[in-house]
């Protein structure tokens, strides 16, 4: 098969991924001067299930890096004021972004536009199948309209998102070995929402599901849940829609307008991070940058933008892309974990939304019950078995003011 | 599909409250007309160089950070051969990033995109008059062969950048700070005469007889106004210097000393270089035997630093009243140990005194701190703000590094000149004004370029909260400007830009 392959042309880099991790990572490339290709599986400018609200630091990154954000990239209403954070106990908790309300992506533009911005070659409805690292090159055999074609590339970056093809490649048997999150959200139209539009709001609540989550688009009323694979997510957002009803007054017409993905999420939480082997490197989501409040997309674009510089770096000066890309991604290791360090969360604001002040804006007797809300939010994530990794991982990022790299692959 | 974006309708104008909507990072430009600018420059006899491995020694600066790719190199031979360029430049709308030692550290002179004019090829000294005490000089050269040649005459430049690859015309565009700045002003204000290349491709000689407003223009002018392309400079006879370190243990004293030593002109060069925000150096040396024994009756008493004996045994007793900062105390004996003996180095001392400041300073200096990467962001006050700016930006740096050096210097005005203006004097500033650098030390590590820009940022934002300058050892960006001077400003400026410049072709993205 590989063998009648089409051969095309040798690149500098071929990334993997037509998305924002993808997009940064070419950016930095092209800009010095290096053949870069992007493959992506889909038509562009294609679709991609997604929230959309872009982080205060994703946004900046988008301007300095992209220009400003065209009006297509963007879904009503075009911003975001924050989060709101509901507990069980009808306790809620608005957290403004800092700096002002941020955007509300449309990803299905924004992405293609960062792409064609980024100046690197795009071959779009090509999939990736495998990757081969020759030791010199790595050999990359992907599939267009049923036909199988050959690139051959000096780096290869996977930038392929949560269910990566190239991460499957490197580290075969690696997705068996970690847990999976769907994650679904339903398009309803609005009777009655007395939910503040203004907000992206979420409900810390246990009995809801994983991440329970509702927001204002395009006049309509999202409601998205997410649990672990294998769930009824259907079943889930039913009782969801209910909860609202009863408890917040929230009147949505059904739908059957749905949809989801598959989640690699929880690698940033316990430090378990899988930036590739030899010449083949791994960011964005794919790596396990993923967020809570708004910075999946944040940390796709800070960590691929990395991505890029280590290979300009590598390139450069024939180093070692794997010893450059580990050492310069720690930054983002810290930015991204610190935001489940309890230490960080309790002493440093680590997010771009002031959790700690929110919580003191409640009296003290709130605020304690708020606490024991988010400990029983947080009791059936127990068979994961990570409260004891976050822990040390907090303890190690005190005393050697890192996150231990070599719990990354 | 593609996509319309008006920079000025930005979507959610109420978002990023105070941070800079602009792309910093500038795309790469697309290469239309490129073919055609290089013939017309073939058929005038410009040789383009386009070789892979030849433009790859241009994809960076000294910071290391910003990475870019020209199209073409022309190594600059002749005012004439750059009028030339430009000219084929704006026809074609082709961008033009000029090169001197490639000193910046956010990329200022690394081009993306586009022609990379590489100064260096024009660097003979011209004529030296030692009657009139000037140098005439072709201006890609660099200060520290400028100084070889000055002083086979026995003369010496004014004030000159702390390293060895700095040009004479990069510097005149951007500042110039030296530890003699506190007297002699910045390297700028020793041009007494430019020859320049407009953007348009007229060359026009200009002083401050002669095309004023050029003169002003392209002085301090961040390579906006035109290329400089030979200069004019004052010069001194040249004189060893007596070097003496003082040693603090408050930054605030420190600082505090040096404006007054400043403002007194108490002695012929000055700074501040600190090893820790606890073990602070203060360099003074004199040109001559009498301004020393002047500084030592009437300064030295009414400083509060001490002698090197005096801060060993203070230090000591702090650090053995506190045994758990053992490390802290290793790593000042270390410096001590290495940089110290660097600054007066046996082979370029003789009689006690220092024969090669420039070497001396430059080389000794950065061996410490440099790197693949480098990052020196700095801020530029006024006297009165000087102190505050300064310890908040040393708390900015105790966030990000463990180690790290800020250098201070004051900088002598020499009235209230037209240059000053959106340069990297502050605009409150009177008779002085003062600089400091920030200096991490990397120390073999290697960063991210969003770790070291968000500390960047973090010392920059100082200067926008405060309304101080940058005296541009990568300072005064894009990002930056509006922010610190004000849109009416700014504009008024780019009117000047667009008019000089109607291609917006000559070093593009560096601060329009
Ligand atoms: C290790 C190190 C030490 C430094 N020490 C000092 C110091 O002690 N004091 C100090 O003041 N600065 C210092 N700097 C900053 C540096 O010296 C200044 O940025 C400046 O003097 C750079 O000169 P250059 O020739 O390298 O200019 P470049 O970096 O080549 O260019 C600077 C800018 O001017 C433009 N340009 C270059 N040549 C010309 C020309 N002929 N005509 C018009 N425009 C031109 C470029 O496009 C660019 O925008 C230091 C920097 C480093 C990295
Ligand atoms: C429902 C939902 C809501 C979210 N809400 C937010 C939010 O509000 N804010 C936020 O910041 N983040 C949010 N996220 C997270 C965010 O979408 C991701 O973290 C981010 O998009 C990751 O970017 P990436 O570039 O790493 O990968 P992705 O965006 O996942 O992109 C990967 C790309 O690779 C392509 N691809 C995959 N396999 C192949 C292959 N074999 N060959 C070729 N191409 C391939 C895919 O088509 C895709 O274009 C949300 C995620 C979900 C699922």
């Amino acid at each position: 098969m590989a063998t009648s392959a089409r051969y095309h042309s040798h690149y500098d880099v071929i990334i993997v991924g037509g998305s924002f991790s993808g997009a940064a990572c070419a950016k930095r490339l092209v800009d010095s001067g290096y053949s870069t290709l992007i493959l992506e599986h889909k038509k562009l400018p294609r679709h991609k299930p997604c929230s959309g609200i872009v982080s205060p630091r994703g946004h900046r990154f988008l301007l300095e890096n992209f220009g400003p954000v065209p009006d297509e990239a963007v879904h009503s209403p075009k911003t975001c004021r924050g989060v709101v954070f509901h507990y069980p106990s009808m306790l809620s908790m608005p957290m403004d972004f800092h700096y002002g309300p941020t955007l509300h992506l449309n990803r299905k533009y924004s992405d293609h536009w960062a792409l064609l911005q980024s100046g690197a070659d795009v071959h779009e409805r090509t999939h990736l199948e495998s990757v081969e690292d020759k030791g010199t090159s790595v050999e990359v055999i992907a599939r267009t309209e049923g036909e199988h074609i050959r690139y051959r590339a000096r780096y290869v970056m996977g930038a392929d998102g949560p269910n990566s093809t190239v991460v499957r490649s490197v580290y075969p048997g690696y997705e068996k070995t970690i847990p999976w999150f769907k994650v679904k959200q339903y398009f309803h139209e609005r009777i009655d929402c007395p939910l503040d539009d203004d907000y992206f709001h979420f409900w810390v609540h246990p009995d809801l599901g994983f991440y329970t989550w509702s927001h204002l688009r395009n006049e309509g009323q999202i409601v998205g849940v997410g649990y672990g694979a294998g769930d009824d997510l259907n079943k889930r957002h039913e009782r969801v829609v209910s909860y609202l009803e009863e408890k917040h007054g929230v009147r949505l017409k059904p739908t059957e307008k749905r949809e989801g993905s598959i989640n690699n999420f929880g690698l940033s939480l316990i430090n378990r991070y899988v930036f590739g082997k030899g010449n083949i490197i791994i960011t964005g989501q794919a790596a396990g940058f993923l967020n809570i409040i708004a910075e999946g997309m944040s940390c796709a674009l800070h960590s691929g933008a990395i991505a890029g510089e280590a290979t300009v770096d590598a390139l450069r000066y024939n180093n070692s892309i794997q010893d450059t890309y580990r050492k310069m991604i720690s930054s983002e290791v810290k930015r991204c974990s610190d935001q489940w360090n309890p230490f960080k969360i309790i002493f440093g604001n680590p997010h771009e939304a002031d959790f700690m002040a929110a919580l003191k804006r409640h009296s003290r007797s709130d605020r304690r019950r708020i606490i024991r809300d988010i400990w029983s939010f947080l009791r059936p994530w127990g068979k994961y078995g990570w409260g004891r990794q976050i822990v040390t991982q907090a303890v190690f990022r005190r005393l050697i003011d890192a996150y231990a790299p070599s719990r990354w692959l | 599909m593609s996509y319309k974006t008006d920079g000025s309708k930005h979507i959610g104008k109420d978002s990023l409250i105070g941070i800079p909507r602009q792309q910093t990072n500038p795309s790469r430009w697309s290469g239309k007309g490129w073919d055609a600018f290089v013939g017309e420059l073939g058929s005038s006899g410009i040789d383009v160089v386009t070789e892979p491995s030849k433009l790859s020694l241009y994809r960076s600066d000294a910071g290391g950070v910003a990475t870019g790719s020209c199209h073409g190199v022309v190594i600059a031979r002749s005012s004439e051969m750059i009028a030339d360029i430009m000219r084929a430049a704006q026809k074609h709308r082709i961008p033009v990033t000029v090169k001197g030692g490639g000193l910046t550290t956010e990329g200022e002179s690394v081009a993306f995109g586009g022609l990379q004019l590489d100064m260096r090829g024009m660097s003979k000294v011209i004529n030296i008059d030692r009657e009139d005490l000037t140098v005439r000089t072709e201006a890609g050269i660099y200060w520290h062969s400028l100084a070889e040649s000055l002083r086979r005459y026995g003369m010496d430049y004014l004030s000159a950048p702390l390293n060895m690859t700095s040009s004479v015309g990069g510097t005149l565009g951007v500042g110039g700070i030296d530890v003699n700045s506190p007297r002699l002003g910045c390297s700028a204000d020793q041009a007494v005469a430019l020859k320049v290349v407009t953007p348009r491709g007229d060359i026009v000689e200009c002083s401050e007889e002669d095309n004023r407003d050029l003169f002003e223009l392209v002085l301090l002018g961040y390579g906006q106004f035109g290329i400089i392309t030979e200069a004019t400079l004052r010069i001194r006879p040249f004189t060893p210097i007596t070097m003496h370190y003082f040693y603090y243990s408050s930054l605030r004293e420190a600082m505090e000393d040096l404006k007054m030593l400043t403002r007194e002109d108490a002695a012929d060069y000055l700074g501040i270089l600190t090893m820790l925000d606890r073990a602070i150096n203060l360099l003074v040396a004199f040109d001559s035997d009498e301004r020393e024994k002047m500084f030592f009756s009437n300064w030295r008493n009414k400083i509060r630093g001490h002698g090197e004996m005096g801060f060993a045994v203070r230090t000591a007793a702090h650090y053995l009243l506190r045994p758990w900062k053992l490390r802290e105390a290793l790593y000042l004996l270390d410096r001590k140990r290495t940089l110290l003996p660097a600054l007066s180095p046996s082979h370029h001392i003789a009689s006690g005194k220092i024969v090669d400041r420039s070497v001396v300073f430059s080389r000794a200096v950065w061996r410490f701190w440099g790197g693949r990467q480098m990052v020196i962001p700095d801020l530029a006050t006024s006297e009165d703000k000087f102190v505050d700016a300064i310890l908040k930006g040393n708390e900015v740096c105790k966030k990000y590094f463990d180690h790290y050096t800020l250098y201070c210097v004051g900088i002598k005005l020499h009235g209230k000149l037209p240059r000053y203006e959106l340069s990297c004097i502050p605009p409150d500033a009177q008779d002085f004004a003062y600089g400091c650098e920030f200096e991490p030390m990397l120390e073999g590590k290697t960063y991210s370029r969003d770790y070291l820009q968000s500390f960047k940022n973090e010392i920059y934002d100082i200067g926008v909260e405060m309304g101080t300058s940058y005296y541009r050892f990568g300072g005064m960006m894009k990002g930056y400007i509006r922010r610190v001077f004000g849109d009416e400003l700014v504009d008024r400026y780019l009117k000047m830009k667009e008019k000089a410049d109607p291609s917006m072709i000559l070093n593009r993205d560096v601060i329009f």
